[in-house]
């Protein structure tokens, strides 16, 4: 089977789940959700898929210029053609929405592989610089049981995060993308093939943080060829 | 110097770090095993050793700074590659007591580990015979996660040939080569071409197995 037939064979699968599964009802209440959290508040987009799900979700059910919040991971971490891509995907779902980028300025360094405590601290203070009270956030029960335990709303000192999708399946969030056409990026489907629907994300890439999950062993098969592309800056 | 064909043939399906296994770096590790012996294991970090890999002397041919030594070519070539997913505990005892296996020196590793059920690794090579027989007799398995049985060597062939492959055969890139010295390249990507590999040190190189044309 080849690539195009094994992606047909499964679009087939999801588009039957999103009706067996009120995919469709799952999405108009994750929107009823949202609503609540949009004065004063901000949806945080990774690109990756549960992000890009709950973007389009909130921006055909709730407000079209909504702000989005983005954050570039930076060369050695995010290769350019994914960012490029993510950007992209962005405005194709979000054409009418404030756009927000902030660049993790170690991104272009080896450190930003080696090292990840400057990227949380930066990270969280850009986010209170933005000075939004609410956070959206793509976040699912199904994927941790620490994301389980956090709960659909948490209170932080600065700000509230909300989780519009956080009762969404894995199967449920590629139903809803095969469903909309949702852009993500194609390291999805490469990884996806070896690894399972279930199981892919998108992560930051060559990254020591995951090198517990193994993930960044993933990364030099497949990702081979921006191993080292940042060097080229 | 000799133009030679290494094949390897395994017991066990192959793991990958990287769509390929170089040559000289096998040759290499094999020389810094013999020149190090047990403290190879014990080394406080690996930054002596890149020192150390550089001046080591491998009995392969040079073209300018490379070594004439192919990237693996695995056969049969349609085998795939899966994953296999496992939880490691590090490769050493643990102690009496308590141990913290969430975090720290005994944290659980759950790795995924690409691998392909390759029959053989077939590399091309210029270099003097019986030390690259000597020195690949030594190498019991190859590629990644060897400690839970991946790369198992069953038999490794040294042969003498009438022809040069180990840098480019029939106008494709054998191994990366840096496109400066190349007249022309199809594709191209930045990454080590020399030993040690892991060193992080990266050029903008042929792709392997893509066509070129050699500078004169």
């Amino acid at each position: 089977m080849n690539d195009r037939e094994w992606l047909e064979k499964w679009r087939e699968y999801f588009l039957a789940w999103y009706d067996e599964g009120r995919v469709g009802e799952k999405a108009e209440e994750a929107a009823e959700f949202s609503k609540k959290y949009l004065d004063g508040g901000v949806v945080s987009v990774s690109g990756g898929k549960d992000s890009m799900v709950m973007l389009h979700i909130v921006v055909s059910g709730c407000r079209r210029d909504v702000p989005v919040f983005h954050w570039d991971h930076g060369p050695a971490l995010m290769p350019r053609e994914v960012e490029n891509e993510i950007t992209h995907n962005i405005l194709a779902v979000a054409p009418s929405a404030k756009i927000i980028i902030k660049k993790y300025s170690l991104g272009n360094s080896e450190k930003a592989r080696e090292d990840w405590r400057p990227w949380y601290r930066e990270f969280f203070s850009t986010l209170r610089s933005l000075g939004y009270r609410h956070h959206l956030l793509g976040i699912r029960a199904e994927e941790s049981s620490r994301r389980e335990a956090r709960g659909r709303v948490v209170r932080r000192k600065h700000w509230t995060e909300a989780h519009p999708i956080y009762h969404f399946t894995w199967r449920d969030v590629w139903a809803y993308i095969f469903k909309h056409n949702i852009p993500v990026p194609s390291t999805y489907y490469k990884y996806a093939k070896l690894l399972g629907w279930d199981k892919v994300r998108l992560v930051t890439f060559f990254d020591k943080e995951f090198e517990k999950y193994g993930t960044p062993q993933l990364d030099g098969v497949l990702m081979w060829r921006w191993r080292y592309e940042f060097h080229r800056a | 110097m000799q133009p030679l064909e290494v094949v390897f043939y395994l017991k066990t399906p192959l793991a990958l770090g990287s769509p390929w296994i170089m040559f000289d770096s096998l040759l290499e590790y094999v020389k810094l095993r013999e020149a190090l012996g047990e403290k190879f294991f014990s080394l406080p970090s690996r930054a002596p050793l890149k020192k150390l890999d550089e001046s080591l002397e491998i009995p392969l041919k040079k073209w300018r700074d490379i070594y004439i030594a192919s990237a693996s070519i695995f056969e049969p070539s349609d085998a795939g590659m899966y994953v296999f997913s496992y939880f490691k505990r590090g490769d050493f005892p643990f102690p009496s007591g308590r141990v913290r296996r969430g975090s720290g020196f005994f944290k659980d590793f759950y790795l995924k580990v690409v691998y392909t059920p390759v029959q053989r690794v077939r590399f091309y090579a210029t270099g003097e015979p019986e030390e690259v027989r000597r020195l690949v007799s030594k190498v019991s398995s190859i590629g990644k996660e060897r400690n839970i049985g991946f790369g198992f060597v069953k038999e490794v062939e040294v042969r003498e040939v009438g022809y040069e492959w180990g840098l480019v055969r029939g106008g494709e890139a054998m191994r990366p080569i840096p496109v400066r010295y190349l007249k022309y390249y199809e594709d191209a990507a930045y990454m080590p071409y020399k030993p040690p590999y892991w060193s992080g040190e990266s050029e903008l190189c042929a792709v392997p197995f893509t066509r070129v044309e050699l500078l004169e």
